[in-house]
């Protein structure tokens, strides 16, 4: 270990110096480089999350005109010929579906129900529409959604996960990381206009990937909201404390309906939960409906939903009223939002058939 | 005048500095000498570990972390000179050693040889930095200016304060100028950090600079950076006769007899002057040589510790403190960052728990979880927190807790909109509640309640009072006589028998009458006075009472109540609730705290109401 007889150089080389000078003097350099590229003079610079994400508007790029039907009502038994009925007046599937399209199917998958209960959505209408949109052309097609119970066991209760798989879609189960936060409107909301979503919590992959996005809700009674439609089924998108919203549920409602506008919506009516929503669980609260309605107005669709199938008052329900608000009176761009359905009939857009 | 002695002194008045700083950190001196406040927490801002470990985890180097370079600099040039010359903590531990350790010279050689156990500190460093990679700091565990501030905060200056006041009792004196607190603070659990304090120092009788040589990650780190060091102790080999008598006083074990061990040597200069030959001195950049430059550690073990440390980090956030299991007693002081940014900051020195006037910041144990060790957290059996003090902001050394300006902690001004900071909310337990359940008039919650206007609010409730069904006997204009309603197969009822005035009330309590006619007509009345069987009320019958109606005399007061829209959680309730044991009749709980409010990850977010952020008014 020890050298004493060593050459007696008690002075460094000139070689060494610089090198050990140099490389305490570029770690200090680079030290203080360092600390000052990251300096936080106020302290908030470590803080805070990313800015929130965009959704993209899923009706924008559909070219439908003003005189086309806006609801279409198909009554029957046979779920494909009722689905391809509705759609027919509207010009089909391949009016929506684009070829290399990827669509988000987004079915209520909510609960851990067999489909005669009517809590979930038919999965016969999640693989018919599934067929339809790979008929059409679509790359992919998602079906998707976040139950409030367990996915897995939701997913395969209802039957939709082996529908929508057989149906050659790609189901996507949700998990934590899937969840970002995304606005749903530019201002901070004002509440005083019943405005509650500035930004929140969404399940991000289905909807970024998607060019357009169906939903598939099913008609049912709820116990704190009167009825569980088409704009109450985006709820099914929401991750985070989606649990503190029953507290302003109709304007949380009207928010959702406002944050999405999808490309279509084929609501379920042929079993009709009429008591004990949402959840269900007795057969005999269950109506045959025997009805599918395809809608390219959310707002619309939910309003004939709740007075032909429910047999209850749109004028009563609170959302319905919020939504017009919001984004129906033709405030917005490429957003539809007529509560009355009764003035669609008026003008000839409703269309009616039997299979 | 010998460099020995100049350290001595040094290290006297750096340590001195420390622990009046430290004991000068309480809200009654925060802003008494101007640009105190800027002091109070110098100490940890020079110390590069924090600096360095809080950049890995928040990657950013917040405010005062910068001075770290004033140490890192030096060291870089002049090796670790830090832990003899000013590390509090090392002086403590070299005098300990110095006066307790007495042994003979060979004894004192031997225990100042170096041993491969001194290599442990490195990898214990590698561990705490690579559980910082992944985003738990852990680094204030053993770093030793936050031990050392955590134990004066928690053990050594309540010790303090009671010595004082016990010696101001038993003298019958007032030395009130020597008491930095006006009772001694308590902190719960404090005993074990006290016990690691005086263990850790006390290992210096065994092993001299225990601590120093073998676990303080602080002079690993120094230790670390100290291999491009230009100065150092060099030892001359032609004057050296291998006597070993440079290792009788050596502190740091540093070999200076062989090779010295540039990354050990706290530059003490004791070998300097021990030896008898003068073969050593402090020289600037000699050949490479006769040092061994580098911390000397096996390589695959320290990847075997960065495993460890990395490991820590899963295991610990998959135990559910952190996240959705958390705990309704993790409640941070106002100011605080949400929690995972929280664990990513927070070193534990207990500065914040010491300046805190009401005391209400403890240290937690595991209610945050295991990464949460002595962790600031609420605690509003022992304080509360004071509603316009934001003192614990101002002397976090890294952020953890945010400057906060009054105006902000209370949303006034121009922070109306955003509402003040929340840290919680209240909640009533009924069955404890002595109103609620015990007809026994209080709501010293409502008094206290410091929000304008309050978040605490009571409601008039009125029930009868324990058998207060009476019978009726006779009654004129403002009067009824009553008595005892009969017991079965009485046929005279006994006289009732009330205390003078006894429901003539006041302004908390009323009482009211309440006559159940015979024809089912009800009607209530107050009650202005009484005597020993009559009632008199304050108004007049609608319907006279007829004898062998029902009367019932009901007490009304007040019930207490939540406003969450306005509650702050700051536990002046809970504090004040006269159900004083732990389980009070009020108490607060982390939800609606308005750090996590803008966070959406379900376990993240603590909001119990949807509207909460919006301005209180």
């Amino acid at each position: 270990m020890t050298e004493d007889h060593d050459d007696r150089n008690d002075h460094p080389t000139r070689r060494e110096f610089l090198r050990r000078g140099g490389s305490a003097v570029a770690v200090a350099a680079g030290a203080t480089a360092a600390g000052l590229l990251l300096y936080d003079p106020t302290g908030k610079r470590g803080l805070g999350r990313p800015a929130p994400l965009k959704l993209k508007n899923y009706f924008a790029s559909i070219d439908y005109g003003a005189s086309e039907p806006h609801l279409s009502v198909a009554r029957g038994r046979d779920v494909a010929r009722m689905v391809s009925a509705a759609l027919e007046p509207m010009g089909g599937m391949k009016r929506f579906v684009k070829v290399g399209d990827v669509v988000l199917l987004k079915p209520n998958v909510a609960f851990d129900r067999a489909p005669t209960m009517g809590a979930t959505t038919s999965p016969a209408l999640v693989a018919e529409v599934a067929r339809l949109c790979r008929q059409a052309g679509a790359k992919k097609v998602i079906v998707a959604d976040n139950p409030i119970e367990s996915p897995e066991g939701c997913f395969a209760k209802t039957g939709i996960g082996q529908a929508a798989r057989e149906a050659g879609a790609v189901v996507m189960l949700p998990s934590a990381s899937h969840f970002r936060e995304v606005a749903v409107r530019d201002t901070p909301p004002d509440a005083g206009r019943g405005e509650i979503l500035g930004s929140w919590s969404i399940l991000w992959p289905p909807l970024a990937e998607a060019d357009k996005v169906i939903g598939l809700p099913t008609v049912k009674d709820h116990n704190l909201c009167y009825a569980s439609l088409g704009m109450k089924g985006w709820y099914g998108l929401l991750g985070g404390r989606r649990n503190q919203f029953h507290q302003a549920i109709h304007e949380i409602i009207s928010d959702l309906g406002y944050m999405i506008s999808p490309t279509l919506m084929i609501a379920d009516g042929t079993r009709v939960l009429m008591r004990n929503g949402p959840t269900g669980g007795r057969l005999q609260d269950v109506k045959a409906g025997n009805t599918i309605v395809a809608a390219v107005d959310q707002v619309a669709c939910d309003a004939w939903c709740y007075e032909n199938l429910l047999g209850r008052d749109p004028a009563k329900l609170a959302y319905l009223e919020m939504a017009w608000e919001k984004f129906g009176r033709g405030q917005l761009p490429h957003r539809l939002g007529q509560r009355d359905w009764q003035d669609y009939k008026r003008r000839g857009l409703v269309a009616e058939v039997n299979v | 005048m010998r460099i020995t002695t100049v350290r001595i002194i040094c290290q006297s008045v750096l340590f001195c500095v420390f622990l009046a700083l430290s004991l000068l950190t309480t809200f009654a001196y925060l802003d008494s000498l101007p640009g105190l406040k800027l002091w109070l927490s110098k100490f940890l801002e020079i110390d590069p570990l924090i600096a360095i470990s809080t950049a890995i985890t928040t990657h950013t180097v917040y405010k005062g972390l910068l001075w770290s370079l004033v140490l890192l600099v030096p060291t870089l040039f002049l090796g670790r000179f830090f832990c003899d010359w000013m590390c509090p903590y090392g002086s403590l531990h070299h005098f300990v050693g110095w006066a307790f350790n007495r042994r003979n010279t060979k004894h004192r050689i031997e225990s100042n040889r170096h041993r491969p156990l001194y290599r442990f500190k490195y990898y214990l460093l590698v561990a705490l930095l690579a559980a910082a990679v992944l985003g738990s700091l852990q680094i204030g565990l053993l770093d030793p200016l936050c031990l050392l501030h955590r134990s004066v905060a928690v053990s050594v200056a309540p010790t303090w304060d009671m010595a004082v006041t016990a010696i101001e009792r038993g003298l019958d004196v007032n030395l009130s100028t020597w008491r930095f607190r006006l009772d001694p603070g308590v902190y719960q659990l404090g005993w074990v950090i006290g016990a690691i304090l005086f263990v850790l120092v006390a290992l210096n009788v065994v092993i001299p600079r225990f601590f120093c040589r073998s676990l303080c990650p602080l002079g690993a780190t120094l230790g670390f950076f100290s291999r491009f060091s230009l100065w150092r102790i060099d030892r001359d080999p032609d004057r050296c006769t291998h006597c070993d008598l440079c290792l009788r006083s050596c502190e740091a074990a540093c070999d200076p007899q062989a090779d010295l061990r540039k990354a050990e040597c706290f530059v003490c200069f004791n070998c300097v002057e021990e030896c008898p030959h003068d073969a050593l001195r402090f020289a600037f950049v000699p050949a490479g040589r006769r040092e061994i430059s580098g911390t000397d550690v096996a390589g695959r073990r320290a990847v075997f510790a960065a495993v460890a440390g990395f490991l820590f980090y899963p295991f610990a956030r998959a135990s559910a403190r952190t996240k959705r299991d958390f705990s309704s007693k993790a409640i941070r002081p106002p100011g605080a960052v949400e929690e995972q940014e929280f664990l990513e900051r927070c070193v534990k020195c207990g500065q914040c728990m010491r300046v805190c006037p009401t005391n209400v910041l403890q240290p937690a144990v595991f209610e945050a979880g295991v990464e949460g060790l002595w962790t600031p957290v609420m605690n509003y059996r022992i304080g509360f927190c004071q509603t316009s003090c934001t003192a614990c902001g101002h002397v976090c050394p890294t952020g953890a807790i945010q400057h906060l300006s009054v105006a902000q902690k209370l949303g006034a001004g121009p922070h109306e909109q955003a509402g003040p900071v929340r840290l919680g909310t209240a909640h009533f337990d009924r069955g404890r509640c002595l109103p609620w359940s015990k007809n026994i008039p209080c709501v010293v919650c409502e008094e206290v309640c410091p929000t304008s206007p309050k978040a605490i609010y009571s409601e008039r409730m009125q029930l009868a009072i324990r058998d207060g069904a009476k019978q009726v006997v006779a009654a004129g204009d403002r009067a009824v006589t009553l008595a005892e309603q009969p017991r079965p197969g009485e046929f005279v009822a006994e006289s009732a028998r009330f205390e003078f005035n006894q429901f003539a009330g006041d302004q908390t309590t009323r009482y009211f009458v309440e006559i159940l006619h015979a024809d089912g007509v009800r009607e209530v009345h107050p009650i202005a006075s009484n005597d020993i069987d009559t009632l008199l009320i304050a108004d007049r019958w609608h319907q006279t009472p007829a004898a062998g109606e029902t009367a019932v005399i009901m007490i009304e007061f007040r019930v207490p109540k939540v406003d969450v829209s306005r509650c702050t959680g700051c536990g002046l309730c809970e504090h004040e609730c006269p159900v004083v044991s732990d389980r009070r009749a009020v108490y607060v709980t982390a939800e609606g705290e308005t750090r996590s409010q803008h966070y959406q990850e379900a376990g993240r977010n603590r909001s119990v109401r949807l509207l909460q952020s919006s301005g209180a008014s």
